[in-house]
This record gives structure tokens, sequence and C-alpha cells, in this order.
């Protein structure tokens, strides 16, 4: 099985969490074999080179080992145009669970990365010193023209990373279906048409996963869930304690007026249930 | 004005009766599969001056006697409904579905408002005197309003017959559901607008001054007191008594907003229904909560407003045949051809266009709401009244039917029952993955004439990388192709075939299937339902017994369908 990942790129700042999110950068580079490019968007002093060799050094990397690039401007863009023009598979950063209200939506640096990825995109929760191991990953399943290569992204992530479990989310809602009840239609009805169509979305799930071949020897799981998408699944994630939420990335960058009248990922985004990592399709 | 006993037991034996028949002709009008609201209607016209004012005066005047008490207790009743209508009709109106659905919802929204207003509003305006205002008054008023009231969908009874069609839950259920949304709200700011112009509400302030108050309302609910309703929900379903904490909270708002709107000058029923889509956006809301607010507004406060109206006029003496086909003419040129247009711009296949033009075509209660408030405020009179209820009705009752010829059309291409064809199906004893996949191919080529030479090459190509065996006999080799629709050619081999199943049994039952591009959805749903079949080894083993077309075609459609 190949890689799913071959090209990682990491911001690299000296913040508390910096540390961290470097190690994890390294481990994800020997576990799929990858090259890993270091951003650092700020001015090119020789202090601050000294700073990062030391801590690349701290850490077991050196340069020749890593590429480093520097980029001035806003950083969000910064690490966009760079990804981009390096043809970066993964970029890897960092972020809190929960922003304050404000700068929801305003965006942070990392929420504005996972509005509009140039690439996938692995977002690590509050990234401490000791290595985080993804033993229980979900994955959100659309069954759109995105979905097969977010689910083999995630299979193969997992085969690598030596997962026990996989979850595989359904998320799905029947606007108006309730309204039914005003015209006559009973609660007992409604409900029997929820339990059906989740069963008819398992089976789907069930399908999917033969047709794709994916059936490997990790566990999975196959979950339905009915309700708002992109909520349902973060609570579930939340209950499940996942290590890893695997979801396709918005198709298109998402604006003001997704937060205001919330889109799937702003769910996700608003608090992040465990490390997210973003699918960016072909 | 005080009420004397003999008040209160009248009132209290009227309100009794009108639930008493209400109930009854509402389950009559569910057993032959018509809309809830057209039973409510018949029971106050049966107990109103229609027919039982006409056939037992005494008895009428006597139960439904028109003093002033009464009138002013009906007269609460009506708005306090009206107000709960709007209000759970907002609480179902689901932006994020809308912004989902993207342009097509919208194509079909729009076009389904403005080409029925534009002709209403037209026609009121340029005769104004076959539609029952001889008298010319509130011309541009009146005009507007005809526009409108051909404009709104009803959401429930679509509700309901996407339910009985089992369209709820496909591309063309969602659509319909979200365009009929989008409507609901443009077509209710526009009516809450012209009761502002009338000022039929309070006169304390200018009709400019109203407008800004609209605006900062629906701005500060939809930004500010979404958030705030959102925080407030998971607290009061968790820290008060369920449901009745959350229904207090539902109605406090409701009341709360309706009067605020009607004291900046526009109708309450306009307050009712912003702040029911900030209450039903919440994630919180929980879907049994829906419904029992649902059930609480149906039971109670609907049976009594629809009733009600029945007894305040004679549909027979009001009745004007003209100005009825009239409506009925432009309700349904206009629904249907402005939504059957805008699903069309939205590159909707052309049976599409028409399910969602007949579905959107229903009115149903919302009109005869719309309608109810106009006569109030003497914009129409009774006649136009009564032709609307009658349109109202009319499309209502049209709109299951007519969309089930369609429906049927493209249900016979796109369900699993339907793709059972005989002359689709083989039985033999080839015990070769390729010789069959190749044998299905042929069948299909011949007997449909496609074109498809490529078909078992690739299916065979594609079965190298991933079998297609899944478990309990069953191999479903599958592809998407260049087709217009999905095709299902059925092998039984009585010796089976390696087609390398999970559980290592060989393949008995061999469903080739081919589904057009861009399908994923359907062809997803399709092969669930033929796993669904095979997953009782008992039931896989009976199916793979089969010895002739019919008897496994019979099998296949009883077992297990969804």
């Amino acid at each position: 099985m190949d890689a799913p990942f071959k090209k990682l790129a990491l911001a690299v700042t000296f913040s508390p969490t910096s540390r961290a999110l470097l190690r994890e950068a390294a481990r994800l580079k020997d576990l799929f074999n990858a090259e890993l490019l270091l951003i650092h968007v700020g001015e090119r002093t020789t202090e601050i080179e000294t700073r990062m060799i030391e801590m690349l050094q701290s850490i077991g990397l050196s340069l020749p080992n890593v590429n480093l690039e520097w980029g001035l401007g806003d950083p969000a863009q910064v690490i966009n145009s760079v990804c981009i023009k390096n043809k970066i598979d993964l970029l890897i950063a960092g972020a809190l669970e929960k922003e304050g209200l404000i700068t929801y939506f305003t965006g942070s640096i990392a929420r504005k990365l996972m509005r509009n990825p140039p690439c996938s995109l692995l977002v690590l929760v509050s990234p401490k010193d000791s290595t985080k191991v993804y033993n229980k990953i979900c994955a959100g399943v659309s069954f759109g023209p995105e979905c097969p290569d977010t689910i083999n992204k995630t299979f193969r992530f997992a085969h690598f990373e030596h997962t026990k479990e996989i979850t595989l989310i359904r998320e799905f809602q029947v606007p108006g279906h309730s309204i039914a009840v005003y015209d006559g239609v009973s609660s007992n009805e409604t409900q029997s048409n929820r339990n059906r169509w989740i069963k008819e979305e398992e089976d789907k799930m069930r399908v999917f996963l033969a047709e794709h071949n994916l059936n490997t020897g990790i566990k999975i799981n196959l979950v339905a869930l009915y309700g708002r998408s992109g909520w349902e699944a973060k609570n579930y994630v939340q209950q499940l304690n996942a290590d890893l939420f695997v979801t396709p990335a918005p198709p298109k960058k998402l604006k003001l007026v997704d937060r205001l009248f919330q889109h799937d990922n702003e769910f996700i985004f608003e608090s992040l249930p465990c490390s997210l990592l973003m699918i960016k399709g072909n | 004005m005080t009420f004397t006993s003999n008040d209160i037991t009248i009132l209290l034996l009227s309100m009794a009766v009108m639930l008493f028949v209400a109930r009854g002709m509402g389950e009559l009008m569910r057993l032959i599969k018509q809309p809830l609201v057209i039973g409510e209607i018949l029971a106050g016209i049966i107990l109103g001056p229609t027919l039982l004012g006409f056939v037992f005066p005494d008895l009428f005047n006597g139960l439904f006697n028109k003093s002033q008490s009464s009138e002013i207790i009906l007269q609460g009743i009506t708005t306090i409904s009206v107000v709960m209508l709007l209000l759970v009709s907002g609480i179902e109106v689901d932006l994020g579905i809308v912004i989902k659905q993207g342009k097509k919802a919208l194509w079909i929204s729009i076009m389904g408002i403005l080409f029925p207003f534009t002709l209403g509003f037209l026609m009121a305006w340029s005769f104004p005197q076959y539609l029952g205002n001889t008298s010319g008054e509130l011309h541009l008023v009146f005009a507007l309003f005809v526009g409108t009231a051909l404009s709104i969908t009803a959401l429930p009874v679509v509700a309901r017959t996407l339910m009985d069609l089992n369209l709820f839950k496909t591309e063309i259920g969602y659509l319909i559901i979200a365009s009929a949304m989008v409507n609901d709200l443009i077509g209710w700011i526009i009516f809450s607008l012209i009761l502002g112009m009338m000022g039929s509400a309070s006169h304390s302030l200018e009709f400019g001054s109203t407008l800004t108050l609209i605006f900062a309302f629906i701005f500060i609910i939809f930004f500010v007191g979404r958030r705030l309703i959102n925080y407030a929900i998971p607290f009061i379903q968790k820290r008060f008594s369920y449901p009745g904490g959350i229904l207090n909270f539902v109605l406090i708002l409701g009341f709360l907003s309706a009067a605020f709107t009607e004291y900046i000058g526009v109708h309450a029923i306009f307050g009712a229904f912003i702040i029911g889509i900030a209450i039903g956006d919440s994630v919180h809301l929980r879907e049994n909560t829906r419904e029992i607010i649902q059930q609480f507004v149906t039971n109670i406060f609907a049976p009594l407003f629809f009733v009600s109206i029945g007894l305040r006029i004679n549909f027979v003496s009001n009745f004007d045949l003209g100005i009825v086909l009239i409506f009925l003419v432009l309700a349904f040129a206009g629904k249907i051809i402005g939504c059957g247009l805008g699903a069309y711009f939205g590159k909707m296949k052309t049976e599409e266009s028409l399910i969602i033009a007949f579905g959107m075509n229903s009115r149903g209660a919302m009109e005869i709401v719309l309608a109810t408030l106009a006569l109030q405020v003497n914009l129409i009179n009774e006649k136009v009244f009564v032709a609307i209820v009658i349109m109202a009705l009319v499309t209502s009752i049209s709109s299951a039917p007519l969309m089930d010829i369609f429906v049927r059309r493209i249900a016979r291409k796109t369900q699993f029952r339907n793709l059972l064809r005989p002359e689709l199906i083989l039985f033999g004893e080839l015990s070769n993955r390729e010789q069959i996949i190749a044998a299905l191919s042929q069948i299909i080529e011949r007997k449909l004439s496609l074109s498809m030479d490529s078909i078992s090459s690739k299916m065979i190509e594609r079965e190298q990388s991933f079998p297609s065996g899944i478990a309990n006999y069953l191999a479903i080799p599958h592809i998407h192709m260049k087709v217009r629709e999905p095709v299902l050619a059925i092998y039984i081999s009585s010796k089976g075939a390696d087609f390398m199943a999970t559980d290592g049994l060989p393949s008995k039952a061999i469903f080739l299937l081919v589904t057009p591009e861009n399908e994923n959805e359907l062809h997803l749903k399709i092969l669930a339902e033929i796993v669904r079949k095979f997953q009782d080894l008992n039931n896989a083993e009976t199916i793979t017994r089969a010895k002739e077309t019919i008897e496994l075609i019979n099998m296949l459609r009883e077992s297990n369908a969804y």
C-alpha cells in the first residue's frame, strides 16, 4: 500500500507548541517516507536562522534532511502559496480547540487555512511534546465525488499508523420531514422512516467499502447519523474520544456567510472535537 | 363586557363540536390520502352557514351565536392560530439546506415566485373587476396581494405529498422542500409589507420607519438572536421539564416577536415567522421536539382556525365561478410554468422539472391563512376569499396525482424492482466469471440496442483489481458508463463461479449493473438493495435455486425491499 502523502509541509514559528508540531511532522515524515518542507513567515535574520537550526537539532532533524522556505506577508497567504508552488500533499498546522467568538469570525491563521486549504491539511489540536498515535480514527462519508479519495487516504493513513479502529460516519438529514406531522403523519411513522433511512445508509456504506476494496484488517465501524451535517459527526467524534477526524476539505473557500449560516465544516471548526485531517481532492 | 355561564357553556360546546367534526373529516381525508386541511375546511362548511345554517338555522345560531363576546373570542382564536401556524412554518425553514441546494433551488424558488407573482399582479392591475375588485379601491395593494397569493407554496402539504410518493429522501424531494422554503420566506415578507402598506397594524409609525425597523429586526434576529437561541435551547432542554420547558420557550418567543412586529406596524405573523426560522435553525432543537410543537398546533389551533373559516362564510352564496376559474388558471399556469422553467434553467430533466412544478403548485393551509388576513383587513371580499380557498384546495388535491404520473416514469427507470427485466435474466451452468460477464454484457447490448463494445472488457479489467464477489453466493460486477438510466442483467449459475467472495463461496447469483456516470448515490443505493436481499443465507440460497425468470423476479421484488 502506498503512503497517502509524499510531500509534507509545516509552518514553523517559535510558539510554545512549535516543537511538538515539528516532532509530529518529523514522525509523519519517517512514517510515510516523505519529504518535509518547513515554512517560516517572517524576516530572515541570522538570529532566527540559528534558533531554527537549534530547534531542528533538538528533535533530531537537520537542514539537509528538510527544506526550509522563507516568506513575508500575511501568514495564511504565504503558507498557501508556498504549498501550491511546491506541490505539497499535506500541510500540518496546530490550532486551538476553540476560539473566542470574535477570533472565530475574523479567523486565526489555522482557521483561515482550514477554510481554504491549499492541499490536504492536518490540524493538530493543542499539540503536546509526547507523540500521539491515532488509534481511533473517524471519517465522514458523503458519497460525493470526493468521497472515494477521502476514504482511501484515511485507510492508507490508518494502515501506516497501525490504527486499531476506523469509524465511518455518514450524516444525513431529510429537510422538512417533521413538518409532515402537521398534515396528519404520526410520530411513529416519521420515526420508522428515520430508522429505515439509517439502515439504508449503513447498507450503502457497506457496499461502498466492498466496492472500493477497503475491507482491510483494521476494525471498521459504520455509523449513520440523522441530523445536521457537521454537527452530528462532531458530537459523535467527541463522545467516541477519537484521536483523528478525517473529512473532505471544503470544495471552495468558506466565507463569512458560511459562518453566519453555518456550513457543515464550520460546525467542526467552531470547536474541534480532536485533531482534524482534511483531504483535498485531486 | 362579562361572560355569562351560558356564554361559556356555548363557547366550550362549539369548540368541542368544531374539533370533533374537524377530526372526523380529517381522518376521512387521511383515508383517501388527501391533505388534512381539506377535511378541516369541509368541517367548517358543514358546520357553517353553507350547510348547518341553511338546513338548521336555529341550531347553527344557537351553537355559533354571533354575540359580541363570541366574536371577540373567535377573533382571538384566529389571531393566535395564525401566529402559531406561521411560527411552526418558520421553524421548518432551514436556510442551511437552501444554501446547500444551491443554484437549482434558487432558480426554482425565484421563478416560482416571480412568474406567478407577475402574472397575478398584471391580471389584478389590468382587470381588477374580473378578480372581484369592482370598487377600484387599493388598486396597487390589491394587485400586490393577488401576486403574492399566487406565489406561496404550502410546505405541510408538500411534505405530506413527498412522503406519500416516497420522494422525501431524494434529490427532487430536497429541491422541492428547499425551494418551497425560499418561496415561503419571500412570500411572507412581501405579504407583511403589503399589510404594513395598508397600515393595518399600528398607525404609530410611518411606512418608511416601519420598513427600516423590519430590516433591523430581521438583521438582529438572524445574526444575534439566532445565536442566543442556540445557546438557550440546550440549557432549557437540560434544566427544565421536557417537553414543557422548550414548548413554553418557543411559544413565549413566538408571541413576543409577533407582538413586536405588530407594534411596529407589520402584522404579527411576520414576527412569528422570522423568530420561527431562528428557533428552527438551532442544532439543539431535537427532531421530536419539532414534532411535539407541530402536534400541538396541528391538533388544537389549526382545526379551530380552519373550521372557523367555514363558520364565517357562506361558500354557496359567495361562489363565483368566473373568479374561481380565473384564480385556478392563474395559479396553475403561474406555478407550473414558473417552477418548471426554474427547474429547466437549473438543468433538470423535463420529467424532474414537471414533478417539481406540480409539487410546488400545492397551496394548502398557507394560502388560506393569507386570504383570511386579507379578508380581515377588507382587502378582498368574500367572493375572492372563497375563490382563493377553492384554489388552495384544488391545487393541494391535484398536486400528488399529477406528480405521481412523472414520478412513476422516473421510478420505472431507476428503482431496483423496475430494473428487473425478464429479457435481461439468464440461467445456465457457466462457472467462469469472464464468460458470465461476457454473456451478460452481450444480452445488455443486444436487448437494449446499446453500443457497449467495451462493457465486457472494462468489467473484466475492473474485476481483476476489485473482485466483485460479496458473500452468500452473490457477486455484483458493476460499472459507470455513458448510459441514460441504470441497466441490470442477472445470471443464475447452477455451478457458481469464483468472483473471490469474502466468504469463499462460489457466486451463483451474478448481478451485472451499469449506471450513468456521476450517479454515485443511485449506484450505491441499487448495490445496497441487492446486497440486502442476500444478507440472509437462507434467503440467498432460495434465490439462487430459482429456475424460472418470473419466479426469480417475484422473489427479488418481495424480499427485504426498502
